[in-house]
């Protein structure tokens, strides 16, 4: 089941483009990360969905319901939660008294409230203007999942969170993930996308330019062969893009293991390295030639 | 439709001004103790002010002429500027940020997580101002109730009741343009000003026509011609009128707020 759709959805700001043209689709359970650097539509993408910016052209659906209705979009808001990128709250309440406001707004049984205090403890007396930046964040998160909702959005989540407390975050997100739920969010954070998502989308320039498993996206990059022969490097031939460093041999293959083992036993091999692609590389990939 | 009733936002609203509607009530009852327990002292220099005809100087306001009598006095001095003025610009002031502020403090984004819809956003903030506006009308009207009986002077209670009734719908109708300036401006200060400036400018209109009798067509285009407070408290005559002008101010100001609300792009800047 899809929890979230999107069909050819753009949004232009006058004549500056957003998106464009963006099909993808979040599973149910699944954790979907949203990549892109700066500028490529990340914001815009998540504030289209959430019915804050109203799309120019195509459709998005969250729980099959079309988000450029008015009525469907507060219901499709009891069950999602969101983290804005550039969070922004009430500084004159205190800790609770925000809770407490949104948990009315919510009108539900807040049933994640306890376990995300202890979790991600915040001064809950104090007034919000006295947070830290890390604070903030961490109320933000509160507030998304403190009623358990079915998919959480979030607009690069971890910035201002220490490593311990990222941590914390992903075993949190993959628990929600082990109980059904779904989670959505952007991030330029290339390691944290590895390490928690299942499938990715990546954005460049408002358009979606790949979108996959990550496993699958890394096993159709290839690998990077890097390889020392004792012959001279110029003979070695039979691969495309094909690149000579301080007498390494370096490029990409596709091909599978035993076939390019079989290729390059052809050759005096002196040293050899095969490495998997990182995120990191798909990433530079894909907006390489880009500034 | 069972959140609609909850009133949460309202509340909210109310919660964040109850310190505004403290100091704002102060300042009335203040100030309407002064001017009014003032009278007693003031009577002989007006009447003797206006028999050389320096009235004349004052024309601007209507019924400068009754300056003299305690109906007139409380008009000139409280009601028609303090009051009709001063206190719809402070209110225009507060209410014309409501929601202008939360789009430029980017504190809208997480509020509209929540399940609410936008036209709940803008009818719960107008619905919060309600209670500030009903404590400070009538703490006002107490006080010169008190102040008239402690100082011996004749005044129709019957008739102040009136100018407080007819001010409810008066300051609502400011409220609502309020709302409707804090939806279509995303910047606090522009709003706040715009706010300050429409009375304002109502305000000259008025006096201008008043003095230029070629322009009195004008004074239909201000909110202070449809209500006279002189002829309510002297009189007890209300401007029907006047009433159904200041509810269709309401009734417009408000449905074109939740229309341009409900197709405005909340944009991050």
């Amino acid at each position: 089941m899809n929890i979230i759709e999107t069909k050819n959805l753009t949004k232009y700001y006058g004549k500056i483009k957003g998106i464009e043209n963006l099909t993808f689709s979040v599973k149910k359970g699944e954790i979907f990360g949203f990549l892109g650097p700066n500028g490529a539509g990340k914001t815009t993408t998540i504030r289209t969905l959430l019915g804050y910016l109203h799309p120019t052209s195509g459709e998005a659906f969250i729980f099959g319901k079309n988000i450029a209705d008015n009525e469907n979009i507060v219901e499709i808001k009891r069950e999602v939660g969101y983290i804005p990128g550039d969070l922004n709250i009430y500084t004159h309440m205190t800790g609770k008294e925000f809770l407490d406001y949104f948990a009315s707004l919510r009108n539900t049984k807040m049933t994640l409230l306890d376990d995300l205090l202890k979790v991600f403890d915040v001064p809950l007396h104090r007034k919000i203007k006295g947070y830290s930046k890390g604070m903030k964040q961490k109320i933000g998160i509160i507030q998304a999942f403190m009623d358990d909702p079915e998919i959480v959005i979030m607009d690069e989540p971890t910035s201002g969170l220490d490593p311990l407390l990222q941590q914390k975050f992903y075993d949190f997100l993959k628990n929600q993930k082990k109980k059904g739920k779904t989670v959505f969010f952007s991030s330029h954070v290339l390691s944290e996308v590895d390490k928690v998502c299942d499938r990715i989308g990546i954005i460049r320039n408002g358009e979606l330019v790949a979108l996959e498993e990550i496993e699958a996206l890394k096993d159709k990059m290839g690998k990077k062969v890097r390889i020392k022969i004792k012959e001279k490097p110029e003979t070695f031939k039979g691969h495309k893009n094909i690149k000579f460093n301080h007498g390494w041999i370096e490029f990409v293959s596709t091909d599978n293991i035993d076939n390019l083992i079989k290729k390059l036993s052809k050759f005096t091999i002196i040293d050899l390295e095969i490495i998997d692609f990182s995120l990191e590389d798909i990433f530079i990939h894909y907006y390489e030639g880009q500034t | 439709m069972n959140d609609v009733i909850r009133f949460k936002i309202a509340i909210q609203t109310m919660k964040e001004h109850w310190k505004t509607t403290i100091i704002l009530t102060l300042l009335f009852v203040f100030m309407t103790a002064m001017y009014a327990g003032m009278f007693p002292q003031f009577e002989e220099a007006l009447l003797e002010m206006l028999s050389t005809g320096f009235g004349d100087s004052f024309n601007f306001l209507p019924h400068a002429d009754q300056m003299a009598t305690y109906t007139g006095f409380l008009t000139l001095e409280l009601y028609q500027i303090f009051w009709l003025l001063i206190l719809a610009i402070m209110l225009g002031f507060i209410v014309g940020s409501s929601i202008t502020k939360e789009i430029e403090s980017k504190t809208i984004d997480i509020l509209m997580s929540n399940p609410v819809s936008r036209k709940q956003i803008v009818f719960e903030k107008f619905i919060g101002f309600i209670p500030m506006v009903l404590i400070i009308n009538f703490s006002t009207m107490l006080t010169v109730m008190g102040i008239t009986s402690a100082i011996g002077e004749r005044l129709d209670f019957g008739n102040l009741l009136m100018v407080h009734l007819v001010s409810v719908p008066y300051f609502l109708a400011i409220i609502s343009i309020g709302i409707l300036v804090s939806v279509i401006f995303d910047e606090k200060m522009k709003s706040s000003i715009i706010m300050i400036a429409i009375p304002f400018a109502m305000f000259f209109i008025n006096s201008i026509s008043l003095m230029t009798p070629d322009l009195e067509y004008l004074r239909s285009f201000t909110i202070f011609h449809y209500f006279d407070t002189f002829d309510v408290l002297k009189f007890g005559n209300v401007n029907v009128a006047g009433i159904f002008v200041f509810i269709a101010i309401i009734i417009v100001c408000l449905t074109v707020s939740l229309i341009y609300f409900e197709h405005k792009d909340i944009q991050v800047t």
